[in-house]
């Protein structure tokens, strides 16, 4: 959520902050704000992104300091409330990412004691407490007051009567540690730092560092020195621009015909007529499955459910998805389970606790990913790469159908294995699969019949999704697009469930979306749809190009390539993207970075 | 006074063995190029070193630590973009006001290097064969004139070698100096600058040699190594013929029916022999395993690498952890014998040699009675499968069947 | 010095191939024309451009985001009124002396370089054209323009104009003067200045080419591929053989069997063979498929094509995402194309296939028969005329 960033070196320290900051924005931005030891501790922190930070920021003197972007989990988006945090004497500052459960009670102690808070965050707190414990050790301080803290913590701290040393501390929220030459940093990821260092050392949860120019040094919660491995990091991050489109999400959606390409690069081979994995993946794949469990948070759950009906019809084999959040309270699993987590960035909190706990229980546990070097890479037996490049977009889309065909390639693989698909079968598949790029192509050229639909859903207050079969997730996708980027209230159901209470909500002010796919659940939407347009509301289909049928039920029809059975559901996704994107930017909503709303979750 | 060396480039002309190294590091006679300066250095009396690194610095600082071994101090900056000569020797402003700086891709002569130091606000001036691959430097008498960019007829041979005498005045330059039409910042720009209102002197050296592309690398091989004095360390077995200067590393096992000519270096951990037959300007790195019935001539094998049954290595440089199938062979001589055009990342280059073998990365497999064509360039972790063929340019994880 | 590049025009007469890609985006020897335009500009010693983008300009701009080699600055045309035009909205971007080319027309790098070194203020490069009447024809004197002629009705002249200029900066006050009277084409503007007394020195260009017409793609496709280089990427199976100027991209296979000739360019991710041939000078686009038994040559395939087994490729452009089933036959031959109101006889041309059409077994295209996008062509047909995009063929 928040990002963070610590340097203790010989450049410039506001510079190589700013820097780092700007690479770790997609984290949260709502706020931001860097603090430099110079002769003095200077602050300066802004409402707003971080390039406005750096065009009103004067030069901040000094080769130690701190930095931070901020999510707001406590307290409203206000300088006061951004970080640093400052003590009382102003001369102690500190960032932090996580959330403090008891800072109400610690709010009122130190209050108690005479301290002035300035701003509602519970990062505020911790800054007083270190205050309160300094004694001339800053690692001291810290360590006592983090024994007072309950909940999820990274923190970096400098302390003008201390400026040599930069330290840090962690608790279930990431934290690394950049090795340098004659400089070291803090900060919440990799792609912060790799500019200046690929050395990184992992905090574990309940340690302390303190890093100066030359050295880093990590102790165990009972203040002993623990001896950490230097990890070597090898990949690179580059950029992406959005390249002529106006929005990142654009350009995302019209990425797709090559990130589905790259899914299926070195996998699918037509002429072999096989799916083809590394070694690991095969093996865990292989050796009787009995049971598949998916977890996953927000969009990747939904593209996991549209990934169970897949697995299910390919294989046999019961598919359970559970979101991330809910698996380590409930969930059924042995040695014979396979639990794959899907997550875009390899980092969501809820995700990697669910796979910990499945590694735990002895299950073998899979990963679907788009970020090399992940942490979820890394506690997993094996990955598998969604290949679709940097999506910058709050809003998933290209990982969102990269992550389907990730399972409907597991989903064959198994098939093979177990010998429930024929090889002319696998055969159509792969040749489905490889014309997908241009199906996707052929919905693309429809953005101005989409853009026109677009234009009745602009001013509705409500609008609902419904699909059956592996439509369902589709629409709740529909539904989530919708809401997160154009604001407008939308829900998705499944179409068999409308009866059963939200018929109620329903009225001419409500348009309905329905997908319609020309397979044994196409009479029973007609009917659905006949039902929903007797309450009033305009029907939108997302309709197959030969069904003629429909025509006499919507009222509007958007048309997806017949004949792709299966892989309907990814066109059909692209559709309702570009709808979600066409109302919320007709609405001036704004579309890469929507309100409240950041890339990856990592506090839960 | 600090000597600073500059080791941050990638060298893509050095590619494939680039992929997984800096040019720094591309061994000469069993030592990385830039250890060659540093113990020329050491003996013109240099003992303070700074590294500027940046692709792949840890291969640098694992190699070269602090500098215990060479009992030197070593410090090292992280140059992060590679900018560009002015911006890297600018990163060391806060670490030294008097120093030398030597391009750590170049060999220099110690005698040279304590020309340099004597005089200080001087850069190093050398004659070449073909001055229009360089930039070359107008004098009048010993003070620089100007130094100039490439250009296809240059009016003089004498060109500059890449080694300065700076003080801290030089950082006021490289602060005011803009990016060149190759978008880096150029330590030759800010020199031009600082010439206008400072003296600056040029001294002629009498040894230099740099490596532009993977085969000067055996040039410079057979340079270093027609110097080496015989040392031998290993366990020489009998019926064993070593003539002419040798070096062989701790560990090493020579064994019955090897004939070894000199001038050749092995290194420590290796198994030669048994009947193997290695002949001039040949560097074997550590722990490397040549066979029975190979020969191998004029080339340099890093370390790890197996050429372990019936095979032939001409005119060659072959990365580390290697290994050659039994019979694999390397061509190395045109049948038509003219010079030998290389391509290398989608150019063709005259390398203007007669014999050339293969340039081969790390990691490379080849299956038995493999033959690799003459000029081959085989990328790392490529797989040459048994009786293939292999020609021309062949990238890296590629299999050839 | 900097560089305008004008890349704003669609390309109408290369359609079916430019409805979704501006012209300059067509693929020669698998890069751009636009990209084998900036490579040649960046190495006669050009430290920035300027390009002017248009139609479809995410498609260039998507394309080069990640091009570090030189410095580009994007400015837009809105409305495609002709060259001039075009040129103008470079004008802030421009302080001195600068050149303009055109993105869609490939240039050497000497030529450019001479054109830069050329002392006169004004100059252009010219080059000499057996039918120079298709072009503006210019007429010298003394190594100066005396008169630029736009597609004269009668064969004159020798030369004709590359539309490479050297320019002033002031060049543009000139431009503003002739497109405020409603003229828009550089050449006009040339005319102009020749008229007002002042010289502008003609330089004759090494290597020139440009695409006006489809068929014009495979003739510089085989032009521009004979700098391939040999380098091999990917899996090549045993039993297959490789002759000549070969490049095989990352992730490719070719399959046992499989005989390529050089000079050959094989993108990234194909599956080729098994007992496919690859003749020269044939560009295949990346994560294309051949199947067994096919023969091409002298074709340009484009990325995500599939062709059927036992096909035969000649002389032939098959766009994107074309899917083609087996025993495929595009005969190549002499045909006679109707292009603007004229009749134009072509030599050995074979087929013309745009993006994503489905091609059923045993079809038979006649030569030069061009076949727009999006087309469905049922099995066992014989094409004998253009088929306009998003036809069926049933």
């Amino acid at each position: 959520m928040c990002g963070i960033i610590g340097y203790n070196g010989f450049r410039e320290a506001d510079k190589v902050l700013i820097d780092c900051l700007k690479r770790l924005e997609y984290r949260g931005y709502d706020s931001a704000g860097i603090g430099v030891i110079g002769k003095k501790l200077k602050i300066f922190k802004e409402v707003g992104e971080i390039s406005k930070l750096e065009k009103e920021i004067p030069t901040l003197d000094g080769d130690i300091g701190i930095g931070h972007t901020r999510w707001a989990t406590h307290g409203s988006v206000t300088r006061e409330n951004a970080h640093p945090h400052i003590s009382q004497n102003k001369k102690i500052a500190v960032i932090h990412n996580g959330i403090i459960e008891n800072f109400k009670e610690l709010k009122e102690e130190l209050e108690k004691k005479g301290i002035k808070f300035n701003s509602a965050t519970d990062t505020e707190v911790i800054t007083h407490l270190i205050s309160n414990y300094y004694k001339g050790d800053l690692e001291d301080a810290v360590y006592s007051a983090i024994k007072k803290l309950k909940g999820s913590y990274a923190i970096a701290v400098v302390c003008e009567d201390e400026p040599e040393k930069l330290v840090g501390a962690r608790n279930e929220s990431p934290l690394i540690i950049g090795v340098g030459d004659n400089e070291n940093f803090i900060a919440s990821d990799i792609p912060a730092l790799l500019r200046y260092t690929n050395r990184v050392i992992y905090l574990d949860d309940g340690e302390i560092c303190v890093v100066s120019k030359n050295s880093v040094r990590v102790l165990d919660e009972n203040k002993k020195e623990v001896n950490k491995k230097v990890n070597l990091i090898k990949w690179d991050f580059k950029d992406a621009e959005k390249s002529g489109f106006p929005h990142f999400m654009l350009k995302e959606i019209y990425d797709q015909p090559d990130s589905i390409t790259q899914v299926l690069r070195g996998r699918a081979s037509e002429i072999n007529r096989t799916i083809e994995f590394n070694e690991k993946i095969e093996n865990i794949l292989s050796n009787g499955l009995d049971s598949i469990h998916i977890v996953a948070c927000g969009t990747s759950y939904y593209s996991s459910l549209a990934g169970k009906y897949l697995i299910e019809k390919l294989t046999n084999i019961p598919v359970f998805v559970e979101l991330a959040s809910e698996y380590r309270y409930f969930g059924t699993r042995n040695e014979k389970s396979l639990i794959i987590g899907v997550t875009q960035s390899g980092e969501t909190a809820d995700t990697l606790a669910a796979l910990k706990e499945a590694r735990n229980s002895g299950c073998r546990t899979l990963v679907v990913t788009n970020t090399i070097g992940s942490t979820a890479t890394r506690i997993s037996d094996a990955y598998i790469l969604s290949q679709s490049g940097p999506e910058i977009c709050v809003a998933a889309t290209k990982t969102f159908t990269s992550q389907i065909l990730v399972l409907f390639l597991i989903a064959l693989k198994i098939a093979m294995i177990k010998n429930t698909i024929g090889t002319d079968e696998l055969y159509n598949y792969i040749l489905q699969l490889k014309e997908l790029p241009r199906e996707i192509r052929q919905v693309l050229d429809q953005n101005n019949e989409i853009l026109k639909v677009a234009k009745h859903l602009k001013n509705c207050r409500s609008v609902f999704f419904i699909g059956r079969g592996i439509n369902y997730p589709l629409s709740l996708e529909g539904a989530l697009k919708l809401k997160e980027i154009s604001y407008i209230h939308a829900e998705g159901f499944a179409a068999g469930e409308l009866k059963h209470g939200p018929f109620a909500l329903l009225t001419k002010f409500t348009p309905v979306v329905a997908i319609v796919t020309n397979d044994s659940t196409y009479d029973k939407i007609i009917a659905n749809i006949g039902e929903i347009k007797a309450r009033g509301p305009q029907v939108i289909a997302i309709a197959e190009d030969n069904d003629t049928e429909i025509d006499k039920h919507a009222d509007f029809i958007l048309r997806f390539p017949s004949n792709l059975d299966l892989l309907s559901c990814i066109p059909i996704t692209v559709i309702l993207q570009l709808l979600a994107y066409h109302v919320a930017n007709l609405r001036g909503c704004p579309i890469d970075k929507p309100r409240n709303l950041a890339k990856s979750v990592t506090v839960e | 006074m600090k000597c600073v060396i500059l080791a941050a480039g990638e060298g893509k002309r050095m590619h494939p063995l680039t992929f997984t190294r800096p040019k720094v590091m591309l061994p000469i006679a069993n030592k990385p190029i830039m250890e060659w300066n540093l113990l020329n250095a050491k003996k013109a009396g240099l003992k303070e070193f700074i590294f500027v690194v940046g692709y792949k610095s840890e291969m640098v600082r694992n190699y070269f630590g602090k500098g215990e071994k060479w009992n030197v101090n070593i410090n090292y900056v992280n140059q992060g973009d590679a900018l560009g000569t002015a911006h890297a020797i600018g990163m060391v402003k806060k670490f030294t006001n008097k120093f030398i700086v030597l391009c750590g891709d170049t060999i220099f002569g110690s005698q040279d290097i304590k020309n340099i130091i004597k005089k200080e606000m001087s850069i190093g001036l050398v004659k070449v064969d073909s001055p229009e691959e360089y930039g070359i430097v107008e004098t009048k008498g010993k003070k620089i004139v100007k130094i100039y960019e490439k250009m296809p007829k240059p009016f003089s041979n004498i060109i500059n070698a890449g080694i300065y005498h700076f003080n801290n005045k030089i950082f006021n330059f490289i602060e005011k100096t803009k990016k060149s039409p190759r978008g880096e910042y150029e330590i030759t720009d800010s020199i031009n600058m600082m010439i206008k209102n400072n003296d600056i002197e040029g001294v002629l050296l009498k040894e230099w040699r740099d490596v532009a592309y993977p085969w000067h690398l055996l040039d410079a091989n057979e340079e270093i190594l027609d110097k080496i004095d015989k040392k031998i360390e290993g366990n020489v077995e009998k019926n064993t013929c070593l003539n002419g200067n040798i070096i062989i590393g701790k560990n090493s096992r020579i064994m019955a029916g090897s004939y070894i000519e000199g001038p050749v270096i092995i290194g420590s951990g290796c198994k030669i022999g048994p009947n193997c037959y290695i002949r001039p300007h040949t560097s074997i790195g550590n722990n490397c395993h040549i066979g029975n019935a190979c020969e191998i001539k004029n080339s340099i094998i890093m370390n790890n690498t197996n050429v372990p049954h019936h095979n032939y290595v001409g005119d060659s440089v072959i990365g580390q952890n290697c290994n050659l199938g039994s019979g694999t062979k390397i061509a190395n001589l045109r049948l038509d014998k003219k010079t030998i055009n290389i391509s290398l990342n989608g150019k063709k280059i005259d390398s203007k040699l007669r014999k050339l073998g293969v340039i081969m990365g790390d990691n490379v497999q080849t299956g038995i009675n493999s033959i690799i064509n003459v000029s081959s360039i085989i990328g790392n972790n490529v797989l040459i499968g048994p009786g293939a063929v292999a020609s021309g340019e062949i990238k890296p994880h590629s299999k050839i069947l | 010095m900097k560089a305008v590049i004008l890349a704003a025009g669609e390309g109408k007469r290369l359609r079916p191939f430019t409805e979704t890609m501006p012209k300059v985006m067509l693929p020669v020897a698998n890069k751009p024309i636009l990209e084998h335009v900036i490579d040649a500009v960046k190495n006669s010693g050009i430290n920035e451009i300027i390009m002017v983008v248009g139609y479809k300009k995410e498609v260039i701009m998507d394309y080069f985001k990640d091009y570090k080699k030189i410095k580009i600055t994007y400015v837009e045309q809105d409305k495609q009124l002709g060259t001039a035009h075009a040129l103008l909205q470079a004008k802030k971007h421009v302080k001195n002396s600068f050149i303009v080319l055109a993105g869609d027309n490939f240039i050497d790098q000497n030529s450019i370089s001479n054109l830069i070194k050329n002392d006169s203020e004004y100059s252009i490069l010219i080059k000499e054209h057996p039918h120079p009447s298709k072009y503006g024809v210019v007429f010298i004197e003394k190594n100066n323009l005396k008169e630029i002629v736009e597609k004269p009705k009668e064969e004159r002249g020798k030369f004709i104009s590359t539309g490479i200029y050297k320019l002033p900066k002031t060049i543009f006050n000139k431009i503003e003067e002739i497109t405020s009277q409603g003229t828009y084409a550089l050449s006009s503007v040339a005319q102009s200045i020749i008229n007002d007394g002042k010289q502008i020195n003609t330089i004759l260009a090494d290597c020139w080419m440009d695409i006006v017409y489809p068929w014009d793609l495979i003739q510089v496709n085989e032009s521009m591929i004979h700098n391939t280089t040999a380098s091999v990427s990917g899996v090549i199976e045993k039993g297959v053989t490789i002759k000549g100027g070969v490049s095989i991209g990352k992730d490719t296979k070719i399959y046992s069997g499989c005989y390529i000739v050089g000079p050959v360019v094989v993108g990234e991710g194909c599956e080729i063979g098994p007992n496919t041939c690859i003749f020269p000078s044939t560009t295949i686009g990346d994560n294309s498929v051949i199947h067994p038994f096919s023969e091409i040559r002298n074709s340009v395939i484009m990325d995500n094509a599939h062709i059927g087994s036992s096909s035969f490729i000649s002389n032939s452009i098959i766009a994107r995402g074309s899917i083609i089933d087996n025993n495929f036959s595009s005969v190549p031959g002499s045909s006679t194309i109707e292009i603007d109101h004229e009749f134009k006889q072509l030599k050995n041309l074979g087929a013309m296939i745009g993006e994503d059409c489905t091609i059923g077994s045993h079809v038979v295209v006649d030569p030069g028969v061009i076949i727009g996008r999006k087309c469905n062509i049922a099995p066992i047909k014989r094409i004998t005329k253009n088929i306009s995009s998003g036809s069926k063929v049933m």
